[in-house]
């Protein structure tokens, strides 16, 4: 215990001095700087924003449509995946319309989206799941190529049903590299949500901060920052304890 | 239970020929193995052992000739046919426990949920497994993992087992035990066997019949080398067996077919 917490000391030194060193510019040479505030001013103005009740409200809609579009985007591509992935027929003819439609930068949907969505969480979400889509059609399709042979042929000499055999070796076979797909589906959907409410949703936290920014208040810009990373960490933290769990349970598979 | 004529083999080769990249590997081969009977096919690196046990299994169909088993051509894997996988490692789900592993038999086969327990802790009786049944494979030895492998094989309560070097990847003393063990079974419940080694000591101490597979198979040398029974009672033993003059002489006997070509 105690040497973790020397782990934990010496890991914060360079952060805290950074802090430390912030604060001192900003109060000093610093002072009537637009794009930096002190710290313990973003502090303040991080506290303001949990006690005024904005800062849960944008978080719950970021992550809300994040949510969303990842579910739609790891199920759908997911399934497809799998689909391309186990049959090579499927694979050939899927191919093509894969391989135009996957580097069209989701953000650039955000026009589109617009105009059939309107403003708010279903605009917001469907652009994450567009974006969100492809890595998991991609991986998913790798994943269900890379099921072992040996496993297909125990399913072929015990007689499992198509279903039995989907559902007892291929998808199980697919779980860690499903997991390697769920926490980068993770990573890209809080980003494009973030990335959306920056340049067109008047809503979450990409909206907070660029309203931040726009009305020359970069404390509370700065506290945006702080927590959007911090929410970043977080999700991709409880994605990783997800796959532990798993694993466990899946006797050290995944 | 089907309109075979008893006495009529269980498996039957017939004319039954491999060829790998355009180039034969087994020469047409008849071979028709009897119900209850042990039959072991040995032979050196690429005589198309494995293949052949894989077309009678229904994993590839043969490019000449044709396997009958059951009096039926065989055209794919049937649940009649248990198939042990040499590379246990690979062939055992590792996701499920040893009794979830043997389960997947049972679940393939559509028994009752309320039936598979029982069954499951039989086999797993039978293969020396009782004391594992929860454990992953991956917590197991190789020699355990194999023995998991055969029961769930034993759970689908086939015909006919067939084993690809099952033993190939163990130490000698596991190999050993899991011989005997393996030859008690088979004699208990009166299954068919089909088992391929390169290792005759293995085949003729386990065989009722050894089948000898050369290489490199030319017109006036067929793959098949020699067909020999092995007249030594059952139970054997690791010892004994092997000191018996009719091993020693089969022995030296496949040991020249397959040595000189």
């Amino acid at each position: 215990m105690a040497k973790r917490w020397s782990v934990i000391a010496k890991g914060s030194a360079a952060p805290v001095l950074l802090l430390v060193l912030l604060e001192l510019y900003a109060r000093g040479p610093g002072k009537s700087s637009d794009a930096l505030a002190a710290p313990s001013a973003a502090a303040l103005a991080f506290f303001r924003a949990l006690g005024d009740g904005s800062l849960l409200e944008a978080t719950g809609f970021t992550l809300a449509s994040a949510a969303v579009g990842l579910l739609i985007g790891f199920v759908g591509g997911g399934l497809l995946g799998t689909w391309l992935g186990l049959s090579r027929r499927a694979g050939r003819y899927g191919f093509l319309t894969v391989e135009v439609l996957r580097p069209v930068p989701s953000v650039a949907l955000i026009p589109l989206s617009m105009l059939i969505f309107g403003f708010g969480l279903r605009m917001e979400s469907s652009v994450v799941a567009f974006a969100t889509f492809w890595p998991m059609l991609v991986l998913a399709q790798a994943a269900a190529r890379l099921v072992d042979a040996r496993l297909l042929e125990v399913a072929d000499a015990l007689g499992l049903s198509p279903l039995a055999r989907l559902t007892k070796i291929v998808l199980p076979s697919m779980v860690p590299r499903l997991f390697v797909a769920l926490r980068l589906g993770v990573a890209i959907a809080l980003v494009v949500a973030v990335t959306v409410e920056i340049a067109a949703n008047p809503h979450g936290m990409g909206y907070a901060i660029m309203i931040a920014q726009q009305s020359l208040d970069p404390a509370l810009m700065l506290a945006w920052l702080f927590w959007i990373a911090v929410v970043g960490y977080a999700i991709n933290s409880a994605a990783l304890h997800l796959q532990r769990r798993v694993a466990l349970v899946m006797g050290g598979v995944a | 239970m089907n309109a075979v004529a008893p006495g009529a083999p269980l498996l039957a080769f017939d004319r039954v020929a491999i060829h790998l990249g355009g180039r034969e590997i087994l020469s047409p081969t008849s071979v028709e193995v009897g119900r209850g009977e042990f039959v072991c096919i040995v032979g050196p690196s690429g005589c198309g052992k494995t293949t052949l046990l894989r077309a009678a299994a229904g994993f590839v169909p043969p490019t000449g000739g044709r396997v009958v088993r059951a009096g039926k051509e065989v055209r794919g894997p049937s649940r009649e046919a248990a198939f042990v996988f040499q590379d246990y490692g690979r062939a055992l789900l590792p996701w499920r426990t040893v009794a979830g592993n043997v389960s997947l038999a049972l679940e393939a086969a559509k028994v009752p949920t309320p039936e598979r327990p029982a069954r499951i802790a039989r086999v797993l009786q039978t293969v020396g497994l009782a004391a594992h049944a929860d454990k992953f494979p991956l917590q197991l030895s190789g020699g355990m993992q194999q023995r998991a492998q055969i029961a769930r094989c034993l759970a689908q309560e086939p015909a006919l087992l067939m084993m690809d070097e099952p033993f190939g990847a163990l130490d000698a003393m596991t190999r050993e035990s899991l011989q005997d063990e393996v030859a008690r079974l088979v004699r208990e419940s009166g299954l068919t066997v089909l088992f391929v080694t390169h290792d005759l000591d293995e085949a003729i101490y386990l065989g009722d019949r050894v089948i000898a597979l050369r290489a490199h198979p030319t017109p006036d040398k067929p793959s098949l080398a020699a067909i020999v029974q092995v007249p030594i009672a059952h139970p054997r033993n690791q010892l004994e067996t092997k000191e018996h003059p009719d091993y020693l002489r089969l022995r030296r006997e496949l040991y020249q077919y397959l040595g000189h070509h």
